[in-house]
């Protein structure tokens, strides 16, 4: 399931909560999508990525990676055929 | 409020009844309020953006230079990192994707953030590397993770990591294994003789932690000037016509360092084009008008700066505050001070006022939010360094006064409203320190009082003369005058830092303006401590908390004094020599592995030499020192010997190990849950103690104004001061001394057996250098001025001395003018610094009992300010147990 954190309308404060930045509102990294929420670029919405363990992974089956790190500015992120 | 005044220490009558609040009261703009409220929620975050691309590049750029490796590597961190910014800010820019944001830097070091079953951790542990880190305490409130819960693991007590980095910030720290500085470093120290007498010190917390790595930059003064006078794009245009001038030459490094300098660059100019992207976004989801016109001029200042000088003051404030940043992003740093920033801006606002571009409300409301941003900064280190030295603060340390080039004056207006916003909002950061000079303006130090007196802890009062006589002495030698001697400032909390003046041409007109021109002084031997070290004097080299041999034997029977005294030299000079050696090396596998480019840019004269800090490309390079703890507990407990073993034969030492180790007959501090001196329990066998801790607490004390001890401060001055040139640094230059306990005292003293002078085991030292130990300075404090100034300060870095003083006493205009004649009788006694905490003491206990009511309150510690909630309870006791000053 999509959670704030993984919405690019979520700013974070601090590893607890965060604000929306449409709403302005407090929410949390663990709320659920609301109906504005839009997909933040992360490596596990990324063709690129392949998961191996739980929170970890690979980028392009070479490198180290970790499916919650944000990829706004990775030059190479492919969005999943889902999105 | 309730009267709780039992365990306080009190110079002159007892305060009345009522718990008294400080004097001025200004509020923040609604703007910098709203920030900080938002501040005062936020916990301390972390995450792993930077680190994994830092090591991703670093991973592909296997053989490579190792100077343009690093550049790299910083690029891609800078590239990467997600631009987070908060409703209602006029300065953009963190140092990662949280309010606190920090992260790890594995490639200094990786064990100290691993789990504690860990191998790492456990190796870490069995060198003494971590010790420090179980006997300090962190303040539980604030914004401190202190434990883990939910998604969220606390890691060294304060920091939070979201559960899903967690894999990946181990597997990224263990990749470092075996190539960090700290691992490299370790290695070779090993290399030196006496290596394992350098892990015995560690382990015993004679030393507090290893400076080589840990925090291998701070502690000095930034410099502004490149990025003010050419923009980005005319820093690499320097470099490119520079490398043209020296490929192929001989002295090849200074090719790859240029080459280095714009791969940087080029990733901080990416890093600030993705803040202006986002607050486009930002922009455009915006419905108020007024806060979308600023998201829209934010966008444009920031691609403005990305590339170009700075047009006005809210661009300089932006450019600076961008760069302090980046260079705390490259290092862990704490101390990275901002130096004397009213007067490196005042040509810009002064063009921007008198055009109308700008008025005093909205600079004003910049400075606030100036203040809110450097709060926001925190250092991803370990517990002992965060809680047992920095007690979570970073230092930022802003100078106002002084003098300018020409040797006239210095303050300006600008300085009157930094002062001004230091009081409407009260923060930690950036600290004040006023430099102090018979020919400033008594306007301007009356409203350095007035900011004193409403209590944040600052400004701090500092000696230009002094500082100016420390200067020339140590750095005489690398060609300084009198003239360049002008523009020091201090670094991090009190650190006396060499500057330059530089050129600063706005629109044909040169200004002089000041800024730091040496690498850190956050390097050498940190900390001694002092009473440790008698300690094992007095048991001929054997921590007795331990039981583990840690010197050699003396070979001393301590039949007289001077036998005493010699053996406290032999075992100081010992713990110095090899703490000099090891950290030399730590500190070139720094510079070998890790260079610092970032800072070094900004640093004259690495971009003429083409060299960086590391390879000495700075213009002054005298800066790793010897810093000492619990000055007074020691000069205190060799008076107690001197008198009651020595002089009157009260007592035999063998009777003194005795009480030492039975404690006087107490409990220990860690039994009675606090460790200040008033709070102690006796136990069952004080009876056969009493009469040897009387006579112990009786002994002379230093503060008095009394010749007998002050003539042994005044012995361990001089002789410290100059023993400290006996030892060279990596750059094959002297070490000096430099005085300052930040919050070392608290875990210093929790693994020290009580001492002669009557203090308990466990209980913090005597805070700074030349404070009283507390409740034991009773003549007033012109008695304790004088004893203060038994010796030269000039001949040290520094010296600290903290006071507490109730609001009643300096109340009032009659108050500001007592408060500031007491001040300069301490400068013109010869004092280098002072520093003041307003408060009524019972408003700490309070605050003690019930923290969630004082989320707000500010108190100095030693060379800087903090939330009270975020202290430590040995910084805490020992705040509240400090003398206070009921009358001057």
């Amino acid at each position: 399931m999509n959670t704030c954190t993984d919405c690019k309308f979520y700013l974070p404060i601090d590893v607890f909560k965060g604000l929306c930045k449409i709403s302005k509102q407090d929410i949390l990294p663990d709320d659920a999508f609301c109906d504005k929420a839009e997909r933040l670029a992360k490596c596990r919405f990324c063709s690129n990525y392949t998961a191996e363990k739980e929170f970890l992974g690979k980028c392009m089956s070479i490198t180290l990676a970790y499916p919650d790190m944000n990829a706004v500015s990775c030059a190479d992120f492919k969005w999943i055929s889902q999105h | 409020m309730e009267n709780s005044a039992e365990s306080i220490n009190y110079y002159g009558h007892k305060p009345s009844e009522t718990v008294e609040d400080r004097e001025k009261k200004l509020t923040p703009s609604p703007r910098a309020n709203k920030a900080r409220e938002l501040y005062f929620g936020a916990k301390s975050s972390t995450s792993m953006e930077f680190p994994y691309w830092y090591t991703r590049r670093w991973d592909e750029l296997d053989g490579e230079i190792p100077v343009i490796r690093r550049a790299e590597s910083l690029k891609a961190g800078f590239e990467h990192l997600t631009p987070v910014i908060y409703p209602g800010e006029l300065l953009a820019m963190g140092k990662a994707s949280f309010l606190r944001g920090s992260y790890p830097m594995p490639w200094l070091s990786e064990a100290f953030f691993m789990a504690s079953e860990d191998k790492l951790y456990q190796e870490a542990l069995e060198s003494g590397k971590l010790t420090a880190d179980t006997f300090t305490t962190l303040g539980k409130g604030g914004g401190n993770v202190t434990n883990s819960s939910g998604k969220v693991i606390s890691i060294a007590g304060k920091f939070g990591v979201r559960v899903e980095e967690m894999p990946v910030m181990l597997e990224v720290a263990k990749k470092w294994k075996n190539r960090s500085v700290d691992d490299i470093g370790h290695k070779y120290e090993q290399m030196v003789p006496a290596y394992k007498e350098k892990e015995a010190i560690m382990r015993s917390v004679i030393c507090m932690f290893d400076s080589g790595y840990t925090l291998p930059q701070g502690r000095e003064v930034i410099n502004y000037y490149y990025p003010l006078q050419y923009g980005i794009d005319g820093i690499i245009r320097i470099c490119e016509e520079s490398m043209n001038e020296v490929a192929g030459f001989p002295e090849m490094d200074r090719l790859y360092f240029y080459k280095a300098v714009i791969t940087m660059l080029q990733g901080i100019k990416a890093w600030i084009r993705n803040y202006a992207e986002e607050a486009r976004l930002l922009a455009s989801l915006e419905k108020e008008e007024k806060q979308k016109a600023e998201y829209t001029e934010m966008a444009e200042r920031l691609d403005h700066i990305s590339s170009d000088p700075p047009r006005n003051f809210h661009d300089a404030l932006q450019m600076i505050w961008t760069f302090h940043v980046a260079v705390l992003n490259e290092d862990a740093i704490s101390g990275l001070s901002p130096g004397r920033l009213g007067q490196v801006l005042y040509p810009f606002w002064k063009r921007d006022i008198d055009g109308g571009l700008i008025d005093r409300g909205k600079t004003i409301e910049l400075l606030e939010c100036m203040r809110i941003k450097f709060t926001e900064i925190d250092c991803f280190a370990s517990m002992g360094v965060v809680g047992g030295v920095l007690s979570g603060n970073t230092f930022n340390n802003l100078c106002i006064g002084g003098l300018k080039k020409d040797g006239t004056q210095a303050a300006n207006e600008l300085e009157m409203l930094i002062l001004e916003t230091g009081i409407s909002c009260e923060t930690p950061q950036p600290t004040l320190s006023l430099l102090y000079d018979e020919k400033l303006p008594e306007e301007f130090l009356m409203k350095g009082i007035e900011c004193t007196k409403a209590g944040a802890g600052y400004p701090a009062w500092v000696s230009n003369t002094v500082a100016m006589e420390f200067l020339l002495n140590n750095y005489a030698h690398e060609g300084m005058q009198t003239e360049e001697a002008r523009a020091w400032s201090i670094g991090g909390c009190l650190e006396t830092s060499p500057g330059s003046w530089m050129p600063l041409n706005l629109d044909g007109e040169i200004h002089w303006i000041p800024g730091g021109s040496a690498p850190a002084t956050s390097v050498g031997v940190h900390f001694i401590s002092l009473p440790k070290i008698l300690e094992t004097v007095i048991f001929d080299g054997i921590d007795m908390r331990s039981g583990e041999r840690i010197f050699p034997s003396h070979g001393y029977k301590l039949e007289s004094y001077d036998e005493l005294w010699q053996g406290f030299k032999d075992y100081f000079s010992r713990a110095v020599h090899v703490l000099t050696l090891t950290n030399n090396i730590q500190h070139d596998a720094w510079r070998k592995i890790s260079p610092s480019l970032v800072n070094s840019m900004l640093k004259p004269d690495c971009l003429e030499k083409g060299r960086d800090l590391g390879q000495m490309g700075a213009r002054y390079n005298t800066t790793f020192n010897v810093e000492s703890c619990g000055n007074t507990t020691l000069i205190n407990s060799l008076a107690s010997l001197k008198k009651n073993v020595y002089d009157e034969k009260n007592f035999d030492l063998e009777t003194y190990r005795k009480a030492i180790l039975e404690n006087f007959g107490y409990h220990t501090a860690q039994e009675t849950g606090s460790y200040s001196l008033v709070d102690q329990k006796p136990n069952e066998h004080h009876s056969e103690y009493r009469k040897i801790h009387r006579r112990s607490l009786d002994a002379p004390k230093f503060g008095n104004d009394d010749p007998y001890v002050d003539a042994l401060f005044k012995q361990w001055e001089e002789w410290f001061c100059e023993m400290t040139h006996n030892y060279r640094s990596l750059y094959d230059q002297p070490l000096y001394a430099c005085q300052i306990s930040v919050s070392t005292h608290g875990p210093m003293g929790a693994v020290t057996l009580a001492s002669p002078d009557g203090r308990l085991s466990g209980t913090t030292f005597s805070d700074g250098s030349v404070s009283a130990y507390p409740g034991t300075d009773r003549q007033g404090p012109y008695a304790l001025f004088n004893s203060a100034t038994c010796w030269n300060h000039s001949q040290s870095q520094n010296s600290q001395l903290n006071m507490k003083i109730h609001p009643s006493v300096v109340k009032g205009r009659e108050g500001s003018r007592k408060f500031l004649e007491l001040i300069r009788a301490y400068m013109r006694k010869g004092g280098f610094h002072v520093q003041f905490n307003i408060v009524d003491s019972r408003m700490l206990k309070q605050a003690q009992s019930d923290p969630d009511k004082f989320r707000s309150l500010l108190v100095r510690v030693a060379g800087f300010t903090q939330y009270w909630v975020e202290l430590g309870k040995q910084i805490q006791d020992e705040v509240i147990a400090r003398t206070e000053y009921e009358e001057l």
